[in-house]
């Protein structure tokens, strides 16, 4: 990919968002490109600086994928070294303690196993409905499917839900690498449907109802249901509703949370979808963050996307970093005011 | 990845982790919050718990903690207390499973989690781990603020290894050189005599206000020591005023009770104005009365007053001052024969004479020689911001010299560090050489000359010298020490049988008649010498009188 491949890179955890997305990045790029990095300054502006559990577990997880060796890889550590060796595919299994996110896991190493010499079954314990990261709903129904689009062979199971705080969560993801095509995603194409899904567990019907109901007053859905999953794993709710488009699918999800009533759950994430739905381009904040490592991996594409995110901002400085392409980002010609054209060329 | 995996032991809180239900999440569970903190990776938990009992229980928070933490393994170990508030039978089983535990430090990392159990078991924890039984820090979990479904609350991880912390390891290191170590200006004394007593003086200077009598000959250190003990007084807040330092000796005549005590304007021919006095000086502070055998009889019954009343009148004025210091007083006299003598008042010394302290010289803390000489080192390194090391040769040549009997010292550090300032400053590029040493050994010794020989170094072997002439070099040091005090009494006696009452004044108790001018005679025939001929040997030295 780049002709400096063995000297380390140096990275600066603090800068962009200067939360785990910078590492996860830089690990998912180093276990492509085979060039090591360093970084250093992790979450260095956060109460609890350093790496947290579910960082630990990206690492440990990208350790394996990427036959790597690592350094400094403890919990609180602001530093960590990463020399990655060859991609390997097979059987993994990973675990995310304190309900952390399987998604963000998954983010991290499907990448590298896109490209791995041989097909994976990996499974991940944790969470798979967490405040700050992809629930997996969206990667199921906004982000594979525009996977499965460029050509890459990747199925997802959710065997269990897992919320926040019990966990445990258990997602299958089957892997078959090969290579991936160019998308070009700049209109969303004609509405399919407007969904409302309420999960449940361990807790009265009703909060499903009142979310549903207030989702059915704020947008103009096709289709609700109510959905009840398997009691003895802790409390869960969400509020997932889904956008559908010939071309992409939006997927906002509400978090129940203790203390927030069941109203309050679903007019934020009504909120979000209405915005969504208003300033009219196919790729939502969220799905923008996670496109990049796939076009990288086509050898390039683009998409179109309102205002860029600092997660987006932050994917883009370390593929540069990284040298591994030219991201460049640009108002939109159709909507120039609202819409951002992204563009990877290798 | 080269860290210890982390194992927790700790009871299943039998209330607090008693929850069941889908609600039980909605409830703050110690040992479930274990499992869940994002800063905390547990590999292995130990779960200590009454099983028959609590079979259930066991059975949900396997279950939970492996919802929570997957990475974290729960052993559940049968744990049957009858009565757990019972001390001795809670510390009897928990040391029965410390011993029993295969605790494997080099390869593992262990924490006690002290917020189950009764309270009885938390003191049992921390009694056990403070005595290394359980080779661990503890734990401590913390519920949130306020019960929220999903918040594990706070914890802590206590190392009771207090050195391991810096602000405590710091006060301990303060506390210690605020002490006896600052005492000694920092010098690792060894001499554990003097070590003894300067430990005696710290608690009494950090206890007491009361005044301190610091004995000892000239040089051994009692002014560095009032002033280091000012300084620790200062840093702990005992004292607010400055350190006034007063040499008695030089305080002689009309001008002593006013340099003292100070003065009012016109109290005398010359008084133009007034003078507060180095009393008055010293208030909330510390007064340092060096030599305080010199003081006039006036002075010290005014100093008796200022002492006990904290008020005293300045010369020539009625209205009183008050000050309050803290007194410290020198001296190289025996002050009790000074009283005897009426040149000291019985009053103040008995006031003085509460915390005596007795300042030996370098001769008497030869041990103590090698450090006070890397003292001295320092000290003229700071001064004059050159270091100066002696090669090991000289060093030794040096120390062996400063701890023979040549080296009688009568001027105790003082002669050291003088000695060492003359050796600093005559080494060429920063090394004292074994010839530097060499030459300031004979120095030494040509500056001590007529003291080198003697016992006390007051000049008594000047009459040796005086009475024997060359044939000194041919008597033993065994009996020259006792022909040194025999001279001694006689230059002093009246006559040869006073001197002889003097000298066989025990045995003379025991019997009835003897004659002991006739033995001091016999005595002196050995050396050749005759009573009058001591007499008027010692009337031709001056220095006797």
């Amino acid at each position: 990919m780049n002709t400096k491949k063995d000297s380390e890179l140096l990275l600066d955890g603090s800068q962009g968002e200067g939360g785990g997305q910078i590492l996860r990045s830089a690990l998912a790029l180093s276990m492509l490109s085979g060039r090591p990095f360093r970084l250093t300054k992790i979450r260095a502006g956060r109460s609890k600086p350093g790496l947290m559990r579910q960082h630990l577990a990206c690492v440990r997880a990208a350790a394996l994928v990427g036959n790597a060796q690592v350094e400094g890889a403890e919990i609180g550590s602001t530093e960590i070294g990463f020399r990655p060796g060859t991609i390997r595919g097979g059987q993994f299994e990973f675990k995310v303690g304190s309900a952390g996110s399987t998604m963000l896991v998954l983010q991290t190493v499907l990448p590298a196993l896109l490209r791995a010499d041989a097909p994976s079954r990996i499974s991940i314990e944790g969470g798979t409905h967490n405040m700050l990261a992809p629930t997996s709903d969206f990667i199921a129904d906004a982000f594979l499917p525009l996977l499965a689009r460029m050509g890459a062979q990747v199925q997802m199971t959710v065997e269990r839900h897992g919320f926040f705080p019990a966990g445990g969560g258990l997602v299958h993801v089957e892997v078959r690498p090969g290579p991936l095509q160019p998308l070009h995603l700049h209109e969303r194409g004609a509405s399919t449907g407007l969904e409302a899904i309420a999960l449940l567990r361990s807790l009265p019907q009703h909060i499903g109802e009142r979310e549903l109901e207030i989702a059915a007053r704020r947008l103009p859905l096709t289709a609700s249901a109510r959905r009840d999953l398997s009691a003895g794993f802790g409390p869960g709710n969400a509020l997932v509703l889904k956008a559908s488009y010939a071309n992409v699918t939006e997927i906002v999800v509400g978090l129940g949370e203790h203390g927030l009533s069941a109203e309050s759950v679903a007019e934020n994430a009504c909120r979000e979808l209405r915005s969504y739905l208003a300033h009219g381009a196919p790729v939502g904040e969220h799905l923008s963050d996670q496109l990049l490592l796939p076009l990288l991996l086509a050898g390039g594409g683009s998409f179109v996307t309102g205002r860029p995110s600092s997660h987006l901002e932050t994917n883009v400085a370390v593929i540069h970093a990284f040298g591994a392409a030219q991201v460049s980002i640009a108002p939109d010609q159709g909507n120039p005011q609202q819409h951002f054209r992204v563009s990877l060329e290798t | 990845m080269q860290i210890k995996p982390l194992v927790v032991i700790g009871f299943v809180g039998t209330v607090l982790d008693a929850a069941t239900g889908p609600a039980r999440w909605e409830r703050w569970r110690p040992t479930v919050a274990i499992g869940m903190y994002e800063d905390l990776a547990v590999a292995r938990l130990e779960l200590l718990l009454d099983e028959r009992r609590f079979t259930k229980l066991a059975a949900t928070l396997r279950h939970d903690l492996a919802q929570v933490s997957p990475e974290t393994q729960v052993q559940i170990h049968d744990f049957h207390l009858a009565d757990p508030w019972d001390f001795e039978q809670v510390f009897a089983a928990l040391h029965e499973f410390a011993r029993s535990y295969p605790f494997d430090v080099e390869r593992e990392d262990y924490l006690v989690h002290i917020s189950t159990g009764t309270h009885v078991a938390q003191i049992c924890w921390f009694l056990l781990t403070e005595a290394r039984f359980f080779p661990a820090r503890l734990l401590q979990t913390s519920p949130p603020p306020k019960q929220r479904t999903g918040d594990c609350g706070s914890y802590a991880v206590i190392d009771l290894d207090l050195a391991r912390y810096d602000r405590i390891a710091q006060r301990f290191a303060r506390e210690r050189a605020d002490t006896a170590s600052f005492l000694k200006s920092g010098i690792a004394t060894l001499s554990p005599a003097f070590n003894r007593m300067i430990e005696q003086i710290e608690r009494v200077a950090v206890r007491s206000r009361a005044p301190m009598l610091l004995l000892g000959p000239t040089g051994a250190g009692k002014s560095m020591l009032a002033r280091n003990l000012f300084e620790l007084k200062r840093s702990r807040h005992d004292l607010k005023g400055r350190f006034v330092e007063v040499n008695c000796a030089t305080l002689r005549g009309d001008g002593a009770g006013s340099a003292l005590f100070g003065h009012v304007r016109g109290a005398f021919t010359g008084a133009q104005g007034e003078r507060a006095g180095l009393l008055k000086s010293a208030d909330g502070g510390l007064l340092f009365l060096d030599e305080i055998g010199e003081l006039g009889l006036d002075e010290q019954a005014m100093l008796l007053r200022a002492i006990e009343d904290k008020r005293f009148p300045p010369l020539g004025g009625d209205r009183e001052v008050s000050s309050d210091f803290q007194l410290i007083a020198g001296t190289n006299r025996d002050l009790a024969e000074a009283v005897l003598q009426g040149r000291f008042r019985e009053d103040l010394y008995a006031r003085l004479n509460l915390w005596t302290f007795y300042l030996p010289g370098l001769k008497e803390r030869a041990e103590d020689i090698e450090p006070n000489l890397d003292f001295e080192l320092e000290r003229f390194a700071r001064l004059n911001s050159e270091r100066i090391t002696f090669n090991r040769e000289a060093r030794e040549r040096y120390l062996r010299f400063a701890m023979s009997v040549d080296a009688t010292w009568p001027g105790n550090f003082r002669d050291l560090g003088a000695s060492v300032t003359r050796m600093a400053t005559l080494a060429s590029q920063g090394r004292i050489t074994v010839e530097v040493v060499d030459e300031e050994t004979a120095r030494l010794g040509r500056l001590w000359g007529h003291s080198r020989r003697g016992v006390a170094g007051n000049g008594h072997d000047s009459l040796l010298q005086a009475v024997l002439g060359d044939a000194i070099g041919e008597i033993d040091r065994f009996d020259r020490v006792q022909l040194c005090e025999v001279l001694r009494v006689c230059a002093a006696a009246r006559s040869a049988s006073d001197a002889g009452r003097t000298l066989f004044q025990a045995s003379r108790e025991k019997r009835t008649s003897s004659n002991d001018a006739d033995r001091l005679r016999k005595y002196l025939k050995r050396f050749g010498l005759e009573f009058a001929q001591v007499q008027a040997a010692a009337k031709a030295l001056p220095s006797l009188k």
